[in-house]
């Protein structure tokens, strides 16, 4: 009779929190469409790992079908590197090249990865480099990134990180409308910007994705498969010839994937190793990182403003759109723009700093990469 | 470079971080730099709109 109950009587108070927390994802995936594509399926694996003995992961010595996954797509970073395909084959860097300085708030707004990392260091946190580094690109606002990062540096922290990337990155309306207003003055907020049609080359269009991954390879060798395998999905788009690929990565391989990655993650979060006040750090560093990430851009811009002539300055809100959360922060500070004054239209400027902060995130990345092994091994 | 990672090897994490900050975010704004002189130079030089 033991064994037939074994379900009810092995089950912890850890496991029933944990199919609330997995309650919870699917809840605001559902009810608010917070980044349903992933969050549902976190939700789902969450509960599935956390029921009575664990049968999905692992049972009498053999691998549960969520291991296989977890072995085969996340701890040798599989599915993170088909995610990395599938985006660059749906952005388009046009009103990047058309607009290219924006590129360099692409670069600002990654100051939340470093400032968090280095919060993280200081007491009472006092994570290890790895740890820290693996925190603060939850500011990368760019999940596969994330979940690269943290695979390769603390996977034992990937479902909190993950956890926290997503979730940040679907609350971006919520959370930088009241940095970017507690740091810019209304009148700042009006600034109209002039938007010129720029005719781009095609071979500018193809050459840039290899250009991008030769480079990066050069920088830090240990950041090609980010870039690489983003800029391989970008090639395929741009190419012109590889239509059908182009669609495929964009949407089978895109939805595919997408399905595995999120169940996968879920299965990380396991009430043993996700309910601790580690976790609780986490989620309040990831918070930190978004926070860092929207000043930086913001007074990034209000720094160039200082240089530039009357006729010629920047919104600083564009500066907020260089964090790799594309295209919600972009259509964020648009709405903002309108909001401050009708008419005011800055979202093809917005995009650009909105592109540029994808590939701000993947440099990063792969700065982080490349520099924390030099120090730590 | 060397001489300056080799002091950080010896630092406190807190250090270590810094350093890596400083270096990071640097390597950020250098490698998006040339990728902004690319583009620049290509628009500039022009050719066949796509």
């Amino acid at each position: 009779m033991d064994g037939l109950l074994i379900g009810f009587t092995s089950v912890s108070w850890q496991q029933g929190v944990m199919y609330l927390v997995g309650a919870a994802l699917i809840i605001l995936a559902v009810t608010k469409e917070y980044e349903p594509m992933l969050l549902l399926p976190i939700g789902f694996g969450a509960i599935l790992v956390n029921l009575p003995l664990s049968v999905v992961w692992e049972h009498e010595g053999a691998a549960g079908f969520l291991k296989v996954l977890y072995d085969g797509g996340i701890s040798n970073e599989l599915f993170p590197i088909l995610i990395f395909i599938a985006v660059g084959a749906m952005i388009d860097f046009g009103p990047l090249f058309k607009n290219p300085f924006m590129i360099f708030f692409g670069a600002a707004a990654q100051l939340g990865i470093f400032a968090t990392m280095l919060i993280a260091t200081l007491p009472p946190f006092n994570f290890s480099l790895k740890e820290a580094a693996s925190i603060g690109i939850i500011g990368a606002a760019d999940g596969p990134t994330a979940i690269y990062v943290a695979s390769k540096f603390a996977r034992d922290m990937l479902g909190p990180i993950s956890v926290a990337a997503y979730s940040y990155m679907a609350l971006v309306p919520l959370i930088q409308p009241p940095v970017i207003r507690l740091l810019t003055t209304h009148k700042e907020r009006c600034i109209h910007m002039e938007y010129h049609e720029a005719g781009v080359p095609r071979w500018l269009k193809i050459a840039f994705p290899i250009v991008v991954t030769m480079i990066a390879g050069f920088v830090a060798p240990i950041s090609v498969p980010l870039v690489g395998s983003l800029m391989f999905g970008n090639l395929v788009r741009e190419s012109g010839v590889l239509e059908r690929l182009s669609q495929t990565a964009q949407n089978e391989l895109a939805y595919l994937v997408t399905l595995l990655l999120g169940i996968t993650i879920g299965s990380s979060m396991r009430a043993d190793r996700f309910l601790n006040v580690q976790t609780l750090m986490i989620l309040g560093m990831g918070l930190v990182a978004f926070v860092f990430d929207t000043a930086g851009g913001v007074l990034f811009a209000k720094l160039v403003n200082l240089f530039l002539p009357k006729d010629r300055k920047v919104n600083p809100m564009i500066g907020a759109c260089g964090i790799s959360a594309f295209p919600m922060s972009a259509r964020v500070v648009q709405k903002m723009a309108a909001s401050e004054e009708r008419g005011n239209i800055i979202l093809m400027h917005a995009i650009g700093s909105n592109v540029s902060g994808q590939l701000g995130s993947i440099v990063a990345g792969g700065m982080v990469l490349a520099l924390v092994p030099l120090l730590v091994g | 470079m060397d001489a300056f990672l080799e002091g950080l090897k010896h630092s406190s994490t807190t250090v270590q971080a810094l350093g890596i900050s400083a270096i990071g975010l640097a390597g950020v704004f250098i490698t998006l730099a040339s990728f902004f002189a690319i583009i620049w130079l290509a628009v500039k030089a022009g050719g066949k709109k796509a």
